[in-house]
């Protein structure tokens, strides 16, 4: 089927879309289905094509090149037209010029947008002065860092906890690392386990082989410094007094949207981009999908986000239609509950790959 | 993985220093033993601004040519540089200014065409360098540091020609540049690598000789200083003044003399007039300034003058395309004068050659008493390889005048005297008792003007058969066969520098299972008929590849020889594509 198009607009019509990640690349791709001329630019700050972050643990067993890890090879893009501008940096969008800013100064015009820039980790403001000492895991350059910074059998401290963190978790036991979990309310982020069924899964971890260490009641940590020599090169210090060791220590306290180059666009923005079911932002040439979204949940009368993997590619591919004149929704009424699954680990409806 | 062989192409304005950095990162290179070949395009001086490009192939083994596709390529002006970013292989990397100042015109910046298989990185290099130097002038040092840091080179060869090379400026130019090197150096060194372009370090090769750096234009000056060249006299012309600026400094230095003259033939005049007086003299110019001298280079040859003339190609015809490399001055090398002006015309292949053949040219104008023409090209005269030099010394005979023997009282001098090789005694002006007439007239043995048919005829013999002889000169490579030995399928034959391309056509042709085999030819005149045709007899099929519409020398060869070649003449500009060269072995290959 071709797009049906505004005419008010340039042909063929141009589609900007900023982030390139699933929900980035999954309209992409659908809106080259729909509109076979149309003019596709992916906009990214990384300089990597897309790929597979889900993918980024088995770099501890195996040393792999990043291209093995690419979603879709380099002549995908060309085949499919879809122009990637990499290692450029949003700054703003101009709405009323129907324009995004770029870093380097140059203005990329649109006729529709898709904002789908997905999140970075949140830290909590004691630790941010400290964030030098904390490995970060969102991409490939930090993961071969974290696994060069680990001894054999060397021990990582996690903070928080969420299910990015919990997926590497599983792999550095297989790998006879040391994992201490230092818990947080936002231990299993995105999902929110409370009271009795919180601690049932707590004791899972800790079947698995993961140290838990009661955060909340150690006041939470404060602080990490360098390990004293003959000691792990990690201290972190917690509001009680007390302190732990590890070689490495990570940061895993969920995500919060990346939506700050969008405030001077008029667009309406709560903590993300709020958008209806239909991923239409307040501006009818805006979009939204993936992380930075906030979706009205007709159900819970909120503006809520959908996390996850099948999620944020059902979000990239219903925005492709409505961006090419289709009139899809996201579903927003859907299970959400964490359970154990049949290998007796932990896991979720929505926090998957396939 | 345990060689390295990338090819970074630095592009920029003419102003950003770009032909600078290559510069310096061709002799940083060289100095840790790597081999080096190198190509810089430049705007024409005659306007002085536009497109720098400086291209640097980096390798452990010996190559022979540029490659058609870059591993890197750095940008320091995009307007520039982004009708290059297509050159850059898949896996390769683009490096460019990620912070430029003031609004960028949307699709006038890099990043947006750097096609997917590509790795960008940009980097502040303007804010890089205005924060370690206060200024924006070294973003070129700056980018300098960031590749030899991405590619893991050590900083001190840099930071060592870094020095030398500014050191005029003074010390506060130096710092600053050193400066900035060292802020893109640790700009590289964190910068996560994720293209595939490696150097494997490099064990500094003992070599037999002094390793230098040199351009083609530079290769010939260091040949005529090492022959004792005596007088030069030129008018600046694309691509030969370098020669001439060159040879400005040196020549002064030993004592000699160098004379920028109103015209060229004014310089081919003054040097003819020099050679007559017994000086080792040269000029050197390209194809518009030939022209001027073709009428003059007649009166060497009737006179038996010897004289040196360095004539570097460029487009053409006519002013044609100044900055630009071409081989099509060919027929006017080998004929561009009246009459049957014969005359020795030889043409390098490599810088190498360049050397040599400058010392050798004047070995052979005083041994065969004639103009030697060297023939070189933009490409050639411009291209920088390392060149190593013997340790004994100059390897050119600088005594090859034929003997005079002394005149008996009362006894007439035959300047023109028939002899058995067709050279005859050359006296001097102030040789004692060897008076003679020298004139542009057919002459008779003692120079006096004849024209009868006898005396024409045996003359014009003389002059040309004196010539031959020339093939046979010692220690000089007249032809020479590389590759498969025998019968071949694909014979290349080549001349100038496009002979290093068709090296590299075949050397990729032998990975692909074709029987090949490649001449170079580099004395063109006399031609060297057996050795072509003895070629010529083992191959299924030959191919002349030239840059030159015509195909100038395929002309040259079947007209010789009335045997069929196959042409590839193209005019590109630029030298000719190794992947073309190929294209056409393998085409021919496959034929029955
Ligand atoms: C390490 C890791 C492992 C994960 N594992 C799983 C898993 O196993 N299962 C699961 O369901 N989910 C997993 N997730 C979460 C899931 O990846 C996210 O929900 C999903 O990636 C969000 O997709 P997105 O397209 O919204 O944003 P992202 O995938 O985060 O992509 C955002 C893109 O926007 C770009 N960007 C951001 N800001 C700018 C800007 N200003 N200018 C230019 N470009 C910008 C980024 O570079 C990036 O390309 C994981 C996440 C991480 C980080």
């Amino acid at each position: 089927m071709t797009a049906q198009v505004s005419s008010s607009v340039s042909s063929p019509h141009r589609y900007v879309i900023i982030g390139n990640g699933v929900a980035g690349n999954q309209a992409a791709e659908r809106l080259r289905e729909r509109d076979p001329e149309g003019q596709i630019t992916i906009i990214t700050n990384s300089r990597m094509l897309f790929y597979n972050r889900y993918l980024l643990p088995q770099l501890f067993h195996e040393h792999k090149d990043w291209r093995a890890l690419l979603a879709y090879p380099a002549e995908y893009y060309e085949r499919q037209r879809i122009r990637v501008l990499r290692d450029c940096w949003v700054t703003s969008v101009d709405s009323r010029k129907r324009q995004v800013m770029l870093a380097h100064n140059e203005a990329i015009s649109y006729d529709t947008l898709l904002v789908a820039t997905g999140g970075r980790p949140y830290l909590p403001e004691e630790l941010v002065e400290c964030r030098h000492l904390i490995h970060p895991f969102g991409t490939y350059e930090h993961a071969l860092a974290v696994r060069k910074a680990l001894p054999e059998n060397g021990s990582v401290v996690m903070l928080g906890g969420d299910m990015i963190g919990l997926d590497l978790a599983r792999t550095l036991l297989a790998l006879h690392y040391r994992v201490i979990l230092v818990t947080h309310e936002n231990t299993f982020w995105p999902h929110q386990p409370v009271g009795e069924e919180r601690n049932q899964f707590l004791a899972i971890l800790q079947k698995m082989g993961i140290e838990v260490v009661d955060g909340e009641a150690q006041g939470g940590a404060i602080a990490i410094e360098k390990g004293a020599s003959g000691l792990p090169e990690r201290r972190v210090r917690f509001r009680q007094g007390g302190d732990i060791y590890g070689d490495v220590v990570m940061s895993f306290y969920g995500l919060l949207p990346l939506v700050e180059f969008m405030m001077g666009s008029g667009t309406d923005i709560e903590r993300g981009l709020l958008v209806g079911t239909n991923l239409r932002t307040s501006d009818p040439h805006i979009y939204a999908a993936g992380d930075v979204c906030q979706i009205w949940s007709e159900k819970d009368n909120v503006y809520r986000f959908y996390y996850g993997h099948r999620n944020v590619r059902a979000m990239g591919a219903v925005a492709a239609l409505n961006m090419t004149g289709g009139n899809e929704h996201f579903s927003t009424t859907q299970d959400e509950a964490l359970f154990q699954n049949e290998q007796g680990y932990i896991d979720s409806p929505f926090w998957a790959y396939d | 993985m345990n060689s390295t062989d990338i090819q970074i192409a630095l592009c920029g304005s003419a102003g950003d220093g770009t032909i600078a950095a290559g510069d310096i990162l061709r002799n940083a290179v060289a100095a840790m033993g790597y081999r080096v070949i190198c190509f810089d395009v430049y705007p024409p001086e005659i306007r002085g601004f536009g497109k720098c490009i400086s291209r640097v192939r980096i390798t452990t083994e010996q190559t022979y040519a540029l490659k058609r596709q870059s591993d890197l390529l750095v940008s320091l002006d995009d307007s520039h540089a982004i009708p290059h970013a297509g050159e850059v292989r898949t896996d390769g990397a683009i490096v460019y200014e990620s912070k430029p100042v003031g609004h960028c015109p949307e699709g006038s910046h890099m990043s947006g065409h750097i096609l997917p298989g590509q790795i960008p990185y940009g980097i502040p290099l303007r804010e890089l360098a205005e924060k370690t130097t206060g200024g924006s002038r070294s973003r070129n040092l700056v980018v300098l540091g960031v590749i030899a840091g991405m590619l893991g080179f050590s900083p001190a060869p840099f930071q060592k020609i870094i020095e030398k090379k500014f050191a005029k400026q003074g010390s506060s130019v130096v710092s600053r540049n050193l400066a900035g090197f060292q802020a893109g150096y640790d700009a590289g060194v964190n910068t996560f690598k994720l293209d595939n372009v490696y150097c494997v370090p490099q064990e500094k090769a003992a070599s037999a000789g002094q390793v230098l750096m040199l351009s083609g234009n530079a290769a010939v000056v260091q040949g005529c200083m090492d022959a004792e060249l005596n007088t030069f006299f030129g008018y600046p012309i694309t691509p030969a003044t370098t020669i001439m600026e060159r040879l400005a400094t040196s020549l002064p230095k030993r004592g000699r003399r160098l004379l920028q003259t109103e015209d060229e033939i004014s310089a081919i005049a003054a040097t003819i007039g020099a050679g007559y007086t017994g000086a080792r003299a040269a000029t050197a110019t390209s194809g518009p300034g030939l022209a001027l001298m073709a009428e003059m280079l007649g009166l060497a040859t009737m006179a038996e003058i010897p004289c040196v003339i360095f004539v570097s190609q460029r487009g053409g015809p006519s002013t044609g395309m100044p900055t630009k490399t071409e081989q099509s001055d060919l027929n006017a090398a080998l004929y561009g004068s009246p009459g049957d002006c014969q005359r020795i015309v030889i043409a390098p292949t490599n810088v190498e050659g360049c050397y040599r053949c400058a010392g050798k040219a004047f070995e052979m104008a005083e041994k065969y008493q004639t103009p030697v023409i060297v023939l070189l090209d933009l490409y050639l005269s411009n291209r920088y390889e390392t060149v190593t030099l013997a340790e004994s010394g100059p390897p050119f005979n600088l005594n090859a005048n034929k003997p005079l023997r002394r005149m008996e009282a009362g006894e007439l001098y035959h300047r023109y005297a028939h002899s058995e090789d067709g050279v005859s005694p050359r006296a001097v002006p102030g040789d004692m008792g060897c008076m003679h007439v020298v004139t542009g007239l057919e002459h008779n043995t003692l120079g006096r003007p004849n024209d009868s048919d006898e005396v024409h005829t045996a003359m014009s013999r003389k002059r040309h058969d004196k010539l031959l002889a020339a093939l046979q000169h010692p220690d000089f490579t007249v032809t020479k066969r590389i590759g498969h030995s025998g019968r071949v399928k694909v014979g290349i034959l080549a001349w100038g520098s496009t002979f290093g391309e068709s090296l590299e056509a075949m050397f990729m042709a032998h990975a692909q299972g074709i029987s090949c085999a490649a001449m170079k030819v580099v004395m063109l005149s006399p031609f060297p008929t057996e050795a072509v045709s003895a070629f010529m007899d083992d191959c299924d099929h030959v191919l002349v590849p030239e840059v030159n519409y015509e195909g100038q020398f395929a002309h040259l060869v079947q007209g010789i020889l009335a045997r069929p070649v196959v042409r590839l003449s193209r005019v590109p500009g630029s030298p000719m594509p190794v992947e073309l060269i190929l294209g056409e072995i393998r085409r021919l290959a496959a034929m029955v």
